[in-house]
């Protein structure tokens, strides 16, 4: 028995990858089972080959995994893409046609005629499957009764003979698989966890997340891989009171957040980096005009329109510096999919708190990975709100007062508070004010903010420390990198090489206090992210000054545990040569 | 502003207007605060968003709720602020280059939803603020900073444009004649949906030719009385007419406003039933 089992379904995309992949997911969920998923998708809208990775674990997992323990194949281009990344005791089901390689055939094959069994028995080709399903549901042990519950909740809504069709198409596979599969090595689902868990993707955590923080408007313009965002409350919050408009495009979406933020709603958007480019301008406004706001990046592979549904950590830069003039702004990073309801709660309090824009950056492998997530963790409350203003009859209300970082803000309908916001320069009535005096005063008021986040109960323990507390190798990473990373950190552990990481998960303002003793306490600081420059360690080298190992990566996939092991090994070899006594020309040439 | 009568003068913030001596946009500030006392809508109900030009300064001279937004971006931002707070009384303000080049895009789609607020688009047919560089709405013939041998493409007519996008008020009025241009902006508020206020006015220090007010005094014209504004081709011809600029509301049709519609779709998501956060959570169970 496994502790963890991961597998992988591949094929060509409408073959049913997904659906049987989210159906494994579901049921592994209700068995109390933790897991991870990857999925990629084909940048076409027809056709392509697609797949889907399931790791499975009685304990909490923190990415999908990479050696693969089982590996389905619906068709021979997907037994050739992706055999090579099977494990050497890991087993293969394929489709009876499919050639195996004569050299690095796994030694545990499973041939299955799905096609055949769907046409000829079921007499149709798209419950093929269905019929999968079942030869896995045998492989892997799972509880009939339970997948077939979960096939008649799915085709609850079409008539009762589809789903007596899909039914007959599970017993089909199961059947089969008693009848060949048995005698062999059979893999074993790890033993269930206590409590029924949850299932969500990214996009579903940031969605419910913002309602959990009560939301109230959602403004967007589709762009994958964060749609899912938009088109889940479209579905959802009307009934809880709320609004969801699609836009004509990003600019439009940004504005009508900025109204009705201003006039007193909690707002939010979420895109991805083509459309957080076209919002810069507005994200400066916002942070002139000291109004909150909610960004939501799912990144993707840019420039431009780069690889749409492929992953990458490359709008750093623009999450954190991208308007004009000086624009603090807070960016939070997730680092998981339950990370992304806690975080895009967090996200609407600083707003809210802070009265300014805050971008919660997270990418496609994240928005689109489905992850267990304990039922208690999505359960929250708003814990800050926006000071509001009384104002006082007689003197005109100040919406910009200087003085605390925060002014207090009164909503359009306030009886008093009537006043100006604006993207110029301004005094504290909010009229334009363009001399030196207003700039510097209303310069320092708005990066105070960060300062006082900085010191804000809100953001304490909101970075994670892995590994061993003494070494001298520290790896510093952000985002959806943070799995891999802490699976590398324990690896190398492990392997007798000591080191330790740390993860900030709000990279505006930086968390200096714990940060700055982190990386002080190490010799060497490995960042290993999903970007071609090395975004994340030049924000760190230029903070703190210091030297920095990059690991980068820009395939359109997340870093593999394996990658960043080799990066911590190469990287205690170099520390071990460098502490010989030198003898020729070995010695610190390499830094 | 002499003239004005003293509760309009309560809608006035107290910041000095700091257009030329001369500029249209004077006329548009009175009509616009005699416009808010008739209506008798408290200031802090009123809610006055632009953009970026010499018109989208107006909001600094209101007593009101003011938003100065950038430049192009004023309807999204109302749009906005209405759906957030359906009580308030939200008038939009920007020049021909604010709201039909940068932000011409915005257009449509505020009169397509409907948005039940006012559209004030003051017309100089210039960049006032950039210091004369032509817009979409200068003749084809003038000479510009950016135009010296005359202009690349076509001129743009904003009522027409309205009518086209269906917007459900379309009215055009001339900053001069202060009465009517009052009494379009009173109809216009008290319509429900999306009014656009098409409102020529002279540039004193960079239109002094295309767009001067003897032009348009020689060619402007009261909009018939027969004239059935129900009828947008009707409209369209008014709008469009060759010799005359023809002044006055020339569209008007009831549909339901964006506030409506979203009110419709909560009403239709309410009926599928679980509206409650644990039934969201129980979805993924
Ligand atoms: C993104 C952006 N581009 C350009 C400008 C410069 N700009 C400010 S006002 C303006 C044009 C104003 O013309 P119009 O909208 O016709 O208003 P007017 O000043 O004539 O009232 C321009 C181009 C800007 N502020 N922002
Ligand atoms: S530049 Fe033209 S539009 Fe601007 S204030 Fe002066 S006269 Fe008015």
């Amino acid at each position: 028995m496994h502790p963890d089992l991961t597998l992988r379904i591949a094929g060509e995309s409408g073959e049913g990858v997904i659906t049987i992949g989210e159906t494994l997911c579901k049921i592994a969920a209700r068995e109390g089972l933790h897991l991870v998923t990857f999925r990629t998708f084909p940048a076409e809208i027809k056709g392509g080959p697609c797949m889907m990775q399931l790791r499975l674990s009685e304990k909490a997992l923190s990415c999908h995994g990479e050696r693969l323990d089982l590996l389905v194949c619906l068709n021979q281009q997907a037994l050739d893409d992706n055999l090579e990344d099977l494990g050497e005791d890991g087993a293969l089901v394929c489709e009876a046609e499919c050639e195996l390689p004569d050299e690095g055939a796994p030694r545990t094959v499973y041939r299955i005629p799905f096609e055949r069994i769907a046409v000829r028995e079921i007499g149709s080709r798209i419950s093929k499957n269905i019929v999968v399903l079942g030869v896995l549901s045998h492989l892997l042990g799972l509880p009939k009764p339970a997948v077939e519950k979960l096939l008649s909740e799915k085709f609850a809504r079409k008539n009762r003979a589809v789903l007596e069709h899909n039914l007959e198409a599970l017993r089909r596979g199961l059947d089969y698989a008693r009848e060949h599969c048995s005698g062999r090595k059979t893999i074993r689902l790890p033993p269930g966890g206590k409590q029924n868990k949850l299932l969500l993707s990214g996009n579903e955590a940031v969605a419910l997340g913002a309602v959990a923080a009560g939301v109230k408007c959602f403004f967007g313009y589709p762009i994958t891989p964060a749609s899912e965002i938009m088109e889940w409350l479209a579905l959802h919050l009307p009934r809880l009171g709320g609004k969801v408009l699609q836009t004509e495009d990003e600019i439009a979406a940004i504005g009508c957040l900025a109204g009705a933020s201003w006039a007193g709603a909690r707002s939010m958007t979420a895109t991805s980096g083509p459309g957080l480019s076209l919002m810069s301008e507005t994200i400066g406004l916002l942070t002139m005009a000291e109004i909150p706001a909610v960004i939501v990046d799912s990144q993707r592979g840019g420039p431009s329109t780069g690889m749409p549904t492929k992953t990458e950590q490359s709008d750093l830069n623009l999450a954190l510096y991208g308007a004009h003039g000086d624009s603090p702004r807070v960016v939070v990073a997730p680092t998981s999919v339950a990370d992304c309801f806690r975080m895009t709660g967090l996200a609407f309090d600083l707003a809210e708190k802070y009265q300014l824009p805050v971008i919660v950056l997270i990418d496609q492998a994240l928005s689109a990975r489905l992850e267990t997530v304990e039922p208690g963790l999505v359960e929250r409350k708003p814990a800050a709100l926006r000071l509001l203003a009384e104002p006082a009859g007689g003197a005109a209300y100040a919406r910009y007062r200087l003085g605390p970082a925060v002014s207090p803000a009164a909503v359009p309908g306030t009886e008093g508070g009537e006043h100006m916001v604006t993207g110029m320069e301004h005094d504290e009535l909010g009229n334009f004010a363009c001399d030196e005096e207003a700039h510097t005063a209303m310069s320092v008021k708005r990066h105070r903010k960060l300062e006082a986040i900085n010191d804000d109960a809100l953001v304490r323990d909101l970075s994670s420390h892995f590994g061993d507390p003494d070494a001298d190798i520290g790896v510093v990473t952000w985002g959806s990198s943070a799995g891999p990373a802490e699976e590398a950190i324990a690896a190398a552990n492990r392997m007798g090489i000591p080191v330790r990481g740390f993860v900030p998960r709000i990279l505006s303002p930086l968390p200096h206090r714990d940060l700055a003793k982190f990386l002080g306490a190490v010799k060497r600081v490995i960042v290993p992210e999903l970007n071609f420059t090395g975004q994340f360690a030049a924000l760190l080298r230029a903070t703190y000054g210091i030297r920095t190992t990059s690991l980068t990566k820009v395939k359109g996939v997340p870093l593999s545990p394996g990658e960043i092991v080799e990066k911590i090994v190469e990287a205690a070899e170099e520390i071990a040569a460098r502490s010989k006594p030198t003898h020729g020309k070995a010695a610190g040439q390499r830094v | 502003m002499e003239k004005l009568q003293d509760s309009a003068c309560e809608y006035l913030s107290g910041v000095c207007p700091v257009w030329c001596p001369g500029c249209g946009y004077y006329g548009i500030l009175s009509s616009l605060i005699e416009a808010f006392a008739e209506l008798g809508v408290p200031s802090h109900e009123l809610a006055l968003v632009s953009g970026i030009g010499c018109a989208s300064r107006l909001p600094y001279f209101v007593k009101a709720y003011g938003f100065h937004g950038i430049h192009g971006r004023a309807l999204p931002i109302a749009q906005g602020v209405k759906l957030a707070n359906p009580k308030l009384t939200v008038v939009v303000v920007g020049g021909d280059g604010d709201g039909l080049a940068i932000g011409g895009g915005h257009l449509p789609h505020a009169a397509r939803n409907n948005v039940d607020f006012t559209y004030l688009l003051f017309n100089n047919a210039i960049y006032g603020m950039t210091k004369g560089q032509f817009s979409p709405t200068t003749m084809l013939s003038a000479v510009t900073k950016t135009s010296p041998f005359g202009l690349p493409g076509e001129t743009v007519n904003p009522a027409a444009l309205a009518i086209v996008y269906g917007a459900s008020f379309v009215a055009r009025g001339f900053s001069v004649k202060k009465e009517h241009l009052k009494n379009l902006i009173l109809e216009g508020i008290r319509h429900r949906g999306f009014s656009f206020i098409e409102i020529l006015a002279s540039c004193a220090s960079f239109n002094t030719t295309d767009m001067n007010v003897a032009r348009i005094i020689k060619a402007m014209a009261s909009v018939p009385s027969d004239h059935d504004p129900a009828k947008p081709l009707e409209a369209l011809r008014l709008a469009t007419h060759e010799e005359k600029i023809y002044l006055g509301v020339l569209h008007r049709a009831e549909r339901p406003t964006l506030e409506d519609r979203c009110s419709e779709i909560q009403r239709a998501a309410r009926a599928r039933g679980g509206g409650a956060y644990a039934d969201l959570v129980a979805q993924f169970a």
